[in-house]
């Protein structure tokens, strides 16, 4: 199987042969693996070099690799072609979503306000600190999807709002 | 447990509270007893006074200690404490309330001859209050709490457009905070550090300094770093704050362990903050450069031991480093993140200490602070320190969600850090990285290949029919958390 590998910066192509070679764009390289926690880290020697690699999030995917925080993905060939193929989101159509977990304490708007870009929509209570989430554009309150003294995760949809002319 | 590791040396039995999410925490494992006081939310739990009070009584306790957050600056739980006829193991309420209001504070210091940043020395009446005030003084200026400290209440303004919001943020929180939407205002002190004086003082009038810690590395007016000594503080600047703070605690009448928060300028001027009337977590800067133990400190003052030691008998030798590890993604904006320990290595080896509640499995909730581990390192110098600090920090693996380390890491090496030229503008000077980190060819390889098997172990949930070796062995992984 071949996978399309992104380090940081760092683009390779890695090929797990059937017979347990390794290829990384298309040269072999002997490296000697041992699973240490499993689905978890693992230790690498390549050419006498030790690496240790911990598999700190999933989604997304971040690696610390001897002792540095590295995002990384992998994606098989198939699945990388099907996502260069996805399109950018809706325009004129914004959702606003809790950019941390804590307690909505106020709601400042109701569904059907035209508000302007940068009006105060809500407080969120999180990390000691009240934040107000503010319009992301000149544009109608649709939808009020939780109301005052809610407690939200991080990334939860609060509102969404359509763009006005 | 902080406490509780005092507590066992000392020979005293250690009691524990804990609240509903907290029932596999090892604060209640290690402790001698301990009881349930309600669920997660603080006000029906870790505030909840009379449950506490009522766990004392039951567990037959001699005093109670407050800890660092909740109920540690709360003068009312030091009253109660005291009534239900327990020692309270921090200064008395009344000692608590002169200090506890930011505006009297400032008067005290004051009048003890201690120079205060230009602003109210009284709480604001309303928002046309502060907008006199401001322009007075001249912007910026910073809104505060007057009711408490700790950084929440607090909003920097750089000028009269950004009052209204900042007024409407700053209350609000203080009134959630500390119960009092009271404001004062002060002159905002740009490329200031932050440094605090730890002091202890006993029942009979013994009050001693035990040296400075720089808490200049702040985001959103918390402290991810502390340091003793401050780069910026000189023998003398040391004594003289070290002063300030002794002539503070006297004119309050405190008794306990304290510290003094200062801001020090460009030009080696300083002007008083606050007392915070509690230990404080980076606490074990000190006692790393002093070999004090201030919690064992705090149980003998409470007991009403004079201090065993004098002024002049405090030495400080080389310097420490914390840095708090948090549950906080770094590369968006330091917002809290959740989830569940799922690898755990904390650091170890010469001059590093490890306080931490953590262990694998631990689910780490948005209930509370999102501070997951102290890491502390001595050295026999600041070069040594950080070098320890460095070497602990690329140890430490905390897996299963977003932590601070990359950012201590990234800091830890930094050139304005390690020449100690910073200020509480740091993080937003320094924070993201301008150049991304980047892997030698061996390293990326390795990466790379661990890219692939945990993916492979994420989607194959079925087990592989041929298997051939350590990656296939790695494909027959169940979907992982």
């Amino acid at each position: 199987m071949i996978y399309e590998v992104s380090v940081g910066d760092r683009r390779v192509r890695v090929d797990l042969a059937g017979d347990g070679r390794f290829l990384i764009d298309d040269a072999v390289v002997a490296v000697d693996t041992t699973e240490i926690v499993r689905g978890r880290q693992w230790s690498v020697r390549i050419a006498g070099r030790s690496h240790e690699v911990t598999l700190l999030t999933l989604d997304p995917m971040r690696l610390l690799v001897d002792g540095h925080e590295m995002e990384a993905s992998a994606l098989d060939e198939r699945a990388a072609a099907a996502a260069r193929g996805t399109s950018a989101a809706r325009g004129g159509r914004h959702e606003v979503r809790a950019p941390m977990p804590g307690l909505l304490k106020t709601v400042h708007v109701a569904e059907g306000d035209l508000v302007e870009r940068d009006a105060p929509l809500m407080t969120l209570e999180a990390m000691k600190m009240e934040n107000e989430l503010l319009a992301p554009a000149r544009g109608r309150v649709v939808r009020l999807a939780v109301g005052a003294g809610t407690k939200v995760e991080g990334g939860a949809m609060l509102a969404v709002l359509e763009e006005a002319e | 447990m902080r406490v509780i590791r005092a507590c066992r040396e000392l020979g005293i039995r250690a009691v524990a509270v804990y609240s509903d999410v907290d029932r596999d925490a090892l604060h209640v494992r290690l402790a001698d007893e301990a009881y349930p006081i309600g669920p997660a939310s603080p006000r029906e739990s870790y505030l909840a006074i009379p449950k506490i009070l009522e766990v004392a009584r039951r567990a037959k306790c001699d005093a109670v200690h407050p800890g660092y957050g909740f109920l540690s600056e709360n003068a009312e739980f030091a009253d109660a404490v005291r009534d239900a006829g327990l020692v309270f193991v921090g200064p008395p309420g009344d000692v608590q309330r002169r200090l506890g209001e930011k505006t009297q504070a400032r008067r005290l210091a004051r009048e003890a001859g201690v120079p205060v940043a230009e602003g109210t020395l009284e709480p604001l009446q309303g928002l046309d209050h502060a907008r006199r005030e401001a322009e007075r003084i001249g912007y910026p200026v910073m809104l505060k709490a007057a009711g408490g400290g700790g950084g929440k209440g607090m909003r920097a303004v750089a000028s009269v457009g950004e009052l209204d919001a900042a007024w409407r943020l700053a209350s609000g929180e203080a009134a959630g905070a500390f119960g009092s939407a009271a404001l004062f205002v002060e002159k905002l002190i740009e490329h200031a550090r932050h440094v605090e004086m730890q002091i202890l003082a006993d029942a009979h009038g013994g009050i001693v300094w035990l040296g400075e810690r720089d808490c200049s590395i702040q985001r959103r007016h918390q402290k991810l770093i502390e340091e003793s000594p401050a780069p910026s503080v000189d023998d003398a600047l040391r004594e003289r704050l070290g002063d300030a703070a002794v002539r503070i605690a006297r004119a309050a009448g405190y008794q306990n362990a304290g510290t003094a928060e200062f801001l020090v300028d460009t030009r080696g001027g300083f002007s008083f903050l606050e007392v915070n009337t509690r230990l404080q977590v980076e606490h074990p800067v000190t006692e790393l450069v002093t070999g004090l133990d201030l919690v064992a400190l705090q149980l003998r003052i409470a007991a009403g031991e004079p201090l065993p030691f004098t002024q002049n008998d405090v030495r400080r030798r080389g310097a420490a480093i914390e840095c708090r590890i948090t549950a906080e993604d770094v590369g968006r904006g330091f917002i809290p993140a959740t989830g569940r320990i799922a690898l755990l290595r904390e650091p170890a080896g010469p001059g590093v200490r490890v306080d931490s509640g953590l262990f694998a499995g631990l689910t780490v909730t948005s209930d509370y602070d999102p501070l997951l581990m102290k890491l502390i390192a001595h050295g026999s110098d600041r070069a040594e320190a950080l070098a320890r600090a460095r070497r602990a920090v690329r140890e430490t693996i905390v897996a299963g969600l977003p932590t601070s380390l990359a950012f201590h890491s990234y800091v830890l090496e930094e050139p304005d850090f390690v020449a100690g030229r910073y200020d509480t503008g740091y993080v937003a000077a320094h924070w993201p990285p301008r150049t991304p980190t980047t892997l030698d060819e061996s390293a990326t390889t390795a990466a790379a290949l661990v890219a692939v098997l945990a993916t492979r172990g994420r989607v194959t949930r079925r087990p592989v029919a041929s298997p051939d070796g350590a990656w296939a062995r790695s494909g027959r992984e169940e979907a992982l958390r």
